[in-house]
């Protein structure tokens, strides 16, 4: 009877998807939208093109999250931190580790055997030349086109992009995206837009102009290439670039905002997030922190780092680009999520949105069609580095008290090098127009030296001490995370909670009116979205720096979310670090971190009551004499 | 006498703070769209030749677009040689 069930229900999803798929006959080219539209697939790093880590899926709701249990689990045999999310598809989940960034293939109906493994040879040297932890924030999937078989797309830290057959895990093709020897890694998740396959960049800490690059996910051919400093010809500008905000600033600056060659070794290395919208062809990302650390080296608005960017997937020529942080002094990388929405702004104009929570302790709203700027509020209203953001003008107007220069140490700037808001990838419920943000509460001094650069060597040039925000307990060293619920337009925050450490990996948002995080001291959390109030939670074996996802497998919704510490925060716990200043200065911070956890690598899977492959039938994955 | 001793100084802090403010860089004195940086008080507006010049080694500046170049004619004979057999080959020396 069961059974009968089950097929039942599956043929239905099946019809279900076809209809689906001949209705829209625009995205006939887009299986991987129409999958991301499947409660059954979490196909892309945050689960679809809007970047919305929210699931409609109600069958775990604020009624019975109580009745969440671990129902399996699966370690990665490796340490240090784990970022991102698995994705599922086509009843398989594709789990990734932080380096040597092996990956594995797992049957949901028997979640114990392993289908295919990856295990990349790469040169140990990598490890020397990552500024934060061995960490990697995940794959991506194509779903194959007849001739071409489904793939896997992984970054590896040694800079390789390779795309794996996701049938066998056999390697189709892999490519050199950038060069450990001069400072070049790769961490973050790539992109599949089409039949591209984007790729960013890492190490503006030592040095590295940013690049981001798309290959033809076919035939592993460069397709374009665009940077984030130097001539408009590289950085790939259209020629309306900027046209409906010219105030932003439009031609020659990537060069213009810079003395003499200093560009070359500008970074705005871009290792966060993507986000895309099929009507516009734009995709849109962060570009992160100038290079050096030091800002007296560097004078200009060192454009087009700090960038929000809007362009077009096909030639990756930039729509609009809007300077959050015009001459960073604190390492605000601005690479943090994006997330798309459509909302009513306060004129009562439709807009199609993209928001996003910087570094720099504003989140940003802009008009993702033309980059208008809608709102920027303050993250906590102890930010200080700035007082507002002028609208009207774009422009941050800076408080000098609070910037950083050659021959004097800044104190009490908020917030830190770290950011109120990282490398989270945060949710956004459309039902109720909220943002559910993992948030840091970390504040510092700061204090540059003067260094030479040396291609394939740090290239910092500067000492920080970090301390809990005014909110938190900076006599002991905790308090160092909260977590909010935020409306975009009219810029406030439904509700907000502190924690303990921050909230680095970002959340999860479902139709059951829920929010799920994970914490660095090792706990799943699920918090109700309309009032914040802490529902239920797990203690995992290890600290969390990715974020949960959420998949139904034969009817059951399963939560799954990495664990094992690490990342920037972890670094003093990971690396042995005691000198408060070490880990470009998140050893002091987070000195406490390592009284709540330990090193891990894995991951955990959550049902109601602990449903599985196994519970339902204790015979499965038993061994029989073939 | 003490209180106004005290009252002096604060006062003269607080000119001194204004004045400071004042002139200081705070990103919205624009040169010109998107150009709106400003040295700070007593910093100067070229680090070449003064006490901040980071002198870099042009060499050293040239060496990641040599490697992405490099890379990149890699690349292309691997791709070339797939489109070409249907099996990707890394290694470069193993290919024709």
């Amino acid at each position: 009877m069961k059974k009968h069930l089950g097929t039942g229900l599956l043929a239905g999803a099946s019809c279900v998807a076809l209809t689906v798929a001949m209705a829209s006959s625009s995205f006939a080219n887009d299986k991987l939208n129409e999958l991301s539209k499947s409660n059954e697939a979490w196909v892309m790093p945050g689960k679809n093109y809007s970047s919305q880590n929210y699931s409609p899926n109600t069958q775990i709701n604020t009624e019975n999250v109580k009745q969440l249990r671990a129902a399996w689990s699966f370690s990665t045999g490796l340490l240090h931190g784990h970022e991102g999310t698995p994705l599922v598809v086509n009843g398989v989940m594709y789990v990734h580790t932080s380096f040597p960034n092996n990956t594995f293939a797992l049957d949901l109906n028997d979640p114990g055997h392993i289908l295919w493994q990856h295990k990349p040879k790469q040169d140990p040297a990598a490890r020397s030349v990552a500024c934060c932890d061995l960490v990697n924030r995940g794959l991506a999937y194509w779903p194959g086109d007849g001739d071409t078989p489904p793939l896997i797309i992984k970054t590896q830290l040694d800079a390789h992009l390779v795309a794996l057959n996701a049938e066998t895990g056999e390697e189709y093709w892999k490519v050199e995206n950038g060069d450990i020897k001069v400072g070049q890694t790769l961490t973050q998740a790539p992109y599949v837009i089409k039949d591209l396959a984007l790729v960013g960049s890492s190490g503006a800490e030592l040095g590295v102009r940013g690049y981001t690059t798309a290959y033809n996910v076919k035939t592993g051919e460069q397709v374009w290439r665009v940077y984030a400093t130097g001539p408009d010809e590289d950085i790939g500008l259209a020629d309306d670039f900027n046209s409906a905000n010219p105030h932003y600033g439009q031609k020659g600056l990537g060069t213009g905002t810079w003395e003499g060659d200093a560009w070359k070794i500008g970074g705005g290395t871009n290792w966060g997030w993507y986000a895309f919208d099929p009507e516009t062809n734009l995709f849109h990302y962060g570009s992160g922190n100038p290079a050096p650390w030091n800002e007296t080296m560097r004078p200009g608005d060192n454009k087009w780092t700090m960038t929000i960017w809007g362009r077009d997937a096909d030639t990756g020529k930039a729509k609009f680009g809007y300077q959050k942080t015009p001459h960073d002094e604190w390492d605000y990388a601005g690479v943090n999520v994006m997330i798309l929405s459509e909302q009513t702004d306060k004129e009562g104009k439709k807009r199609k949105l993209l928001t996003h929570p910087d570094r720099n302790g504003i989140v940003y709203t802009l008009d993702r069609e033309n980059g208008d700027l809608i709102s920027a509020n303050k993250l906590d209203d102890t930010v200080n580095w700035v007082k507002q953001v002028d609208l009207k003008t774009g422009l941050p107007v800076r408080d000098p008290e609070f910037g950083t220069r050659m021959d004097h140490k800044g104190k009490e700037i908020c917030p830190s090098a770290m950011g109120y808001h990282n490398q989270g990838h945060d949710s956004y419920d459309p039902t109720k127009e909220l943002f559910f943000m993992g948030i840091n509460h970390i504040c510092m001094d700061w204090e540059p030296f003067m260094l030479p650069y040396r291609a394939g060597q740090f290239f910092v040039g500067a000492t920080l001490w970090m301390y809990p925000g005014p909110k938190g307990d900076r006599q002991n060293y905790l308090g160092l995370g909260q977590i909010k619920a935020y409306n975009a337009i009219t810029g406030d925050y439904k509700w907000d909670k502190m924690e303990r450490f921050s909230v680095w990996g970002g959340t999860l948002a479902t139709a059951g009116n829920l929010v799920f995080y994970g914490t660095l001291d090792g706990f799943i959390k699920a918090r109700n979205s309309d009032t914040g109030e802490l529902l239920w939670k797990y203690k995992l074996p290890s600290g969390v720096i990715g974020h949960p996802m959420t998949y139904e497998h034969k009817g059951t919704q399963y939560v799954a979310i990495m664990y094992g510490v690490g990342g920037w925060p972890g670094v003093g716990l990971v690396f042995d670090l005691q000198d408060p200043t070490a880990g470009l200065g998140a050893v002091g911070a987070f000195k406490n971190l390592a009284n709540y956890t330990q090193m891990g690598g894995g991951l955990q899977v959550f049902s109601l009551d602990g449903k599985n492959p196994y519970s339902e039938d204790i015979n499965v994955g038993e061994y029989e004499k073939g | 006498m003490k209180k106004s001793i005290v009252t002096l100084a604060a006062s003269a802090v607080i000119l001194a703070v204004g004045t400071g403010v004042a002139g200081a860089y705070d990103g919205t004195k624009c040169k010109a769209p998107g150009d709106c940086w400003e040295p700070k008080p007593g910093y100067p507006e070229k680090v070449a030749g003064s006490k901040y010049d980071p002198k870099h080694d042009p060499k050293e500046l040239a060496k990641q677009q040599t490697a992405l170049d490099a890379q990149d004619e890699r690349n292309a004979q691997r791709a070339a040689h797939f489109k070409k057999t249907g099996k990707w080959v890394y290694d470069v020396k193993k290919i024709q």
